[in-house]
């Protein structure tokens, strides 16, 4: 465990680490001297103007996130509950994804800014988000899922098996609560990849509102001050969601070690 | 006599590689018999037949007659490596073998607790393994095979992984603890001094493919001294069976 004074340095740096940023943005954008390099007093006004004013058509920026928010849940969600049953059904029974991975593997390498015109066609309205979202966040969790089951350690289920265990016992005692850290990881990457689809979700959904439609609608007017807002506030919410998670993850992997690289 | 518990027979290869030939041999009701073979001799496999996880290629192993079954029978099993488990605290890993047998949570609990005490780690109960040591994760494995009262208990190597101190005071303990609650007991080990220490009877295999080439009824008294000249000849002995290149 850290101590609180670790912590407090912990923040102090990351802090610092900020601000250091922020001074060489700062020098790039006084040496350019370019609307596209806005500085960061710029920046800020145009994040109080899409708080106050809202966008070009009058959407405040809240609103922006809030339905980008719930493009990201329903995909994510959508990935996890397909991806965490379908990772743990493969896993234990190999033979299903040996029998499919030549359907399965391509798909994954299938970056999903290249189903965007099969999305149009074949979705309208909230399902395109959605779908794209899923594409993303789908993979990583399922594909963590199912190689997290091969990598139980035979020696735990063997403890249980010499008394007598039955298979059914054996995945809800051993082989569950050994996947769950790693399915939890691939949730994480998820999520971030979920994030990632955004802009591209909703370059296609045909509503005006969202961050990545914020982003795409300044791009055309290039307003750089915006577009730089609506990047930052995907970072700073997808980090916040990241670091939610990996406080629940702490609460419930308690049994786990504290590893330590230092 | 009712001395009669175990009968095996069996002989076990992997693929063209045969590791047990024809090992024939009986168990009987709360012996003390130790198992001592040169390393990588097939002493785990053995292990693992004879608690019924692992079959075996021909033959079987029968308790009172009766094909070995972990479903049917009482079996326990100390693993060689540690095998705790990590989701669990102490309390849960010695009485999963409990829960799985169908004992009541509360049964199962009050026995846990006497087992954990037994071995020495009370106050312990609700800790993780990764809290705990070494020694003690070994403690917590005999625990667990000690809970379910088992018909049969099997060690494997069981303080292979522990410092020379350790394991010294494990085995004191577990004589301790198999006097005081009679059990029969398979010990397997490469330690010959533990062998000739713990066992009331010692079967000697052979490298691989590993067959029985000795026995030794151990009748000395107990506790045994280390240092007794009968105890240094039989434990020369023994050692130079093992050794033996044939």
């Amino acid at each position: 465990m850290e101590g609180r004074k670790e912590q407090l340095k912990s923040v102090f740096y990351n802090l610092l680490s900020i601000a250091v940023a922020a001074v060489f943005w700062s020098l790039f954008s006084a040496w350019q001297q370019s609307p596209f390099f806005p500085s960061i007093a710029q920046i800020w006004k145009a994040f109080i103007g899409l708080i106050t004013v809202g966008d070009i058509e009058g959407i405040g920026l809240f609103s922006h996130i809030w339905a980008s928010l719930i493009r990201i849940f329903a995909g994510f969600a959508a990935a996890c509950v397909l991806g965490i049953p379908l990772g743990l059904a493969m896993g234990l029974w190999p033979k299903l994804y040996k029998r499919t991975r030549a359907i399965i593997e391509p798909i994954r390498f299938i970056p999903p800014i290249a189903w965007i015109p099969m999305a149009i066609v074949m979705l309208v309205g909230f399902s395109r988000y959605a779908f794209l979202i899923w594409l993303g966040a789908f993979f990583p969790i399922f594909i963590t899922t199912l190689l997290s089951v091969t990598r139980v350690n035979p020696l735990h289920v063997n403890v249980v098996k010499v008394f007598g265990a039955k298979r059914s016992y054996i995945i809800r005692k051993i082989v569950i609560p050994s996947v769950l850290p790693d399915i939890a990881t691939g949730m994480r990457v998820g999520l971030g990849i979920a994030w990632m689809c955004i802009v591209a979700a909703e370059m296609i959904g045909g509503e005006m509102v969202g961050i990545g439609r914020l982003i795409l609608k300044y791009a055309e007017l290039i307003r750089m001050g915006e577009i730089i807002v609506g990047m930052l506030i995907i970072g700073v919410i997808g980090f916040i969601m990241n670091e939610i998670f990996i406080i629940i993850e702490a609460r419930i992997f308690r049994w786990r070690s504290e590893v330590s690289i230092d | 006599m009712d001395s009669h518990l175990v009968d095996v027979n069996i002989s076990k290869s992997f693929g063209k590689m045969d590791v047990l030939r024809d090992i024939k041999f009986d168990v009987k009701l709360n012996e003390f018999l130790v198992i001592v073979g040169p390393t990588g001799c097939g002493k785990t496999t053995l292990a693992n037949i004879l608690s019924g996880i692992e079959t075996s290629t021909v033959g079987s192993v029968t308790m009172r007659g009766e094909k070995i079954n972990p479903h049917k029978h009482n079996i326990s099993l100390v693993f060689q490596e540690p095998s705790c488990i990590p989701w669990y605290t102490m309390l849960q890993d010695v009485t999963s073998g409990l829960c799985i047998k169908g004992v009541d949570s509360k049964t199962a609990d009050a026995r846990g607790r006497e087992v954990i005490k037994l071995v020495g780690l009370e106050g312990y109960e609700d800790f993780f393994p990764r809290q705990i040591s070494g020694g003690m994760k070994q403690r917590v494995a005999i625990a667990r095979a000690y809970a379910t009262n088992p018909d049969l208990l099997i060690m494997d190597e069981p303080f292979g992984h522990l410092d020379a101190q350790t394991r010294y005071l494990m085995q004191i303990e577990i004589m301790r603890i198999w006097e005081q609650e009679k059990k029969t007991v398979v010990f397997i080990t490469n330690n010959i001094e533990e062998a000739v220490y713990l066992a009331s009877r010692i079967l000697v295999l052979t490298k691989l493919p590993a067959t029985i080439k000795a026995e030794y009824p151990i009748t000395f008294p107990r506790p045994r001294e280390l240092t007794d000249p009968a105890f240094l000849e039989l434990r020369a002995e023994i050692t130079t069976q093992c050794e033996i290149v044939e």
